[in-house]
């Protein structure tokens, strides 16, 4: 079911009727931006976005919100669009375990067309534009950035591959943030502790198995080319850099090579965040673009980010967890059911569970708060019993109001790591973390009235599906 | 020259201009990297509008926090 390349996936949105075109003439600002908020405020069903008529521009093509909604998601893992969401989890859980399928690799790619290596000018070669009224400039938020683990260069899956913002801050230059928790910031410091700059490779416009790899919280180790052949099903395609021993995805439609320069921290941002808020200014590392390669007529991807729900939710929703889903099984096989970490990339985190003894759904929690994404995120984790879906909040907030005694179901873990752009952190990076405990108590203990739980009347599920039959 | 609308420095300067000639030109203040184009609303291109709580002062700009902080050199034994 592999998408060829970025073109072909917008083809497949085109035509299952998720792509809106719009032709009438729009300001890059603050139109672009504007256009997709709204957009976003308008449901989880929404299309992806296509500009082709931008003031001042002759020629600039523009998609957004690719992958801003959950049709778009089915789409991208080659499910039917109206695939529930709890059923895109349990197919994405069933291809993870899929993982490595190795790569493929080619001579050549699309993106070899038209190559710039002399006075490379981004703003000249992309149509750039602000998102948010606050952010310090103008943003590439939804390209994948490549780069290689230098104490271990031969063990493939320490080749990193992820999502990073990054302000074009010059013609040629780009700053970039790297979150602790990020393995980018493994791979610089690695570099600067030489004295070397740190090879990169950034490609804009992929398709979107990749970017869902790039932005799943894999384990150090793990390939996410691997991953990205696991996800659709047959190998991924990569072609080498040329400037360094990296891989890129064969479908980009833009490629820039270039290098973090070592010891050079410049100012950067703010940035309207993931996290509804601006991050802070910051003196932040700095790549150099030295080579720029690109198909004839490119299509630049973006997407708009800010306050919750944006297309950055629904792009990492399922692929934050699953991972966390597999880590909790691996501890406890036969209790996890399902974990929906969709909110704020899993600062909260709500997980079905059976209990085999009091205090067991505590313990589920507490292995939640040491998992690898768990250590920058989970917050606030919310434990449910085996017959509430975590994908339906009504259900949650029926076992929050019925199972939970503040009491005893509340604990509170005192100073614990979190991503720095948490906004509640203090200082930032340290929070203290809550796991809410909405499970039925059970043996020994016993507290509450919970032996006549209630049921539905015989014969529900044949009704269900006489009555959605006649509904069609 | 032109006055930065954040940091109100006056080295600004034009790094591209449209292509579609005489509709916009972008500029980079090259003292808080601050970018902007010519035809964005006024609460971004003028100095005086621009929201307060998102000002910089060019005093602060040396000393704002290294993300990451640089590590120190480090002699590998080969
Ligand atoms: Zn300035």
């Amino acid at each position: 079911m592999a998408y060829k390349d970025f073109r072909d996936f917008l083809h497949t949105l085109e035509k299952e009727g998720q792509l809106l075109t719009i032709s009438d003439e729009v300001k890059p600002e603050p139109d672009l931006a504007a256009a997709n908020r709204a957009l976003n405020n308008l449901g989880d069903k929404t299309p992806a976005l296509f500009f082709n008529n931008i003031y001042g521009y002759n020629a600039a093509r523009i998609a957004m919100n690719v992958m801003g909604s959950w049709p778009n998601h089915a789409l991208m893992m080659g499910m039917p669009k109206n695939t529930p969401l709890k059923e895109q989890f349990f197919e994405f859980a069933r291809r993870y375990e899929q993982f490595p399928m190795p790569v493929k690799r080619e001579e050549t790619a699309p993106f070899h067309e038209v190559e710039i290596t002399e006075d490379i000018n981004l703003f000249d070669i992309l149509p750039l534009f602000r998102l948010n009224q606050g952010d310090g400039g103008f943003y590439l938020d939804k390209a994948i950035l490549v780069s290689r683990d230098l104490d271990d260069p031969d063990t493939y899956g320490k080749q990193n591959v992820g999502l990073y913002r990054m302000q074009v801050k010059g013609k040629n230059r780009l700053g970039i943030q790297p979150v602790p928790q990020h393995d980018i910031a493994i791979h610089i410091r690695q570099a600067e502790e030489r004295g070397e700059n740190l090879k990169v490779a950034i490609a804009l416009g992929c398709e979107p198995v990749i970017t869902t790899a790039a932005s799943t919280p894999l384990l150090y180790d793990q390939s996410e080319y691997e991953m990205a052949g696991a996800i659709q099903g047959e190998p991924y395609r990569v072609v080498k850099a040329k400037d360094a021993d990296l891989d890129l995805p064969w479908g980009a439609e833009v490629i820039l090579e270039g290098e973090v320069l070592a010891g050079e921290r410049e100012y950067e941002g703010p940035f309207g965040e993931f996290t509804g808020h601006y991050s802070g200014g910051r003196a932040m590392p700095v790549i150099q673009i030295n080579r720029v390669y690109h198909r004839k007529q490119p299509i630049f991807e973006h997407l708009y980010i800010g306050m919750p729900w944006t297309e950055t939710d629904y792009m990492i929703g399922v692929n934050t967890s699953v991972p966390l889903f597999q880590q909790l099984k691996d501890a406890f096989p036969n209790e996890i059911i399902a974990v929906n970490a969709m909110y704020t990339h899993g600062l909260v985190a709500i997980i079905s569970t059976k209990t085999r003894y009091g205090g067991f759904a505590k313990a589920v929690g507490m292995r939640a708060l040491t998992t690898p994404h768990g250590l920058g995120y989970c917050k606030l984790v919310i434990v449910v019993d085996e017959d509430v879906d975590p994908f339906n909040l009504p259900q949650v907030m029926w076992a929050l109001s019925t199972k939970l005694h503040p009491k005893h179901d509340a604990v509170i873990v005192p100073g614990l790591s979190i991503l720095p752009l948490d906004p509640g952190s203090d200082p930032a990076g340290m929070t203290h973390k809550m796991i809410l405990d909405a499970t039925t108590p059970i043996a020994p203990d016993i507290r509450g009235h919970y032996s006549q739980p209630l049921d539905s009347p015989l014969g529900v599920a044949e009704w269900e599906k006489k009555l959605s039959h006649m509904l069609r | 020259m032109h006055i930065c609308p954040r940091c109100e420095s006056n080295r600004s300067e034009v790094v591209t201009r449209s292509p579609v000639k005489g509709a916009w030109e972008v500029l980079l203040c090259p003292v808080c990297m601050f970018t902007w184009r010519t035809s964005e609303p006024d609460s971004i291109t003028d100095p005086a509008k621009y929201k307060s709580a998102f000002k910089v002062n060019p005093q602060d700009i040396p000393n704002a926090t290294h993300v990451p902080p640089i590590p120190e050199r480090v002699q590998r034994r080969s």
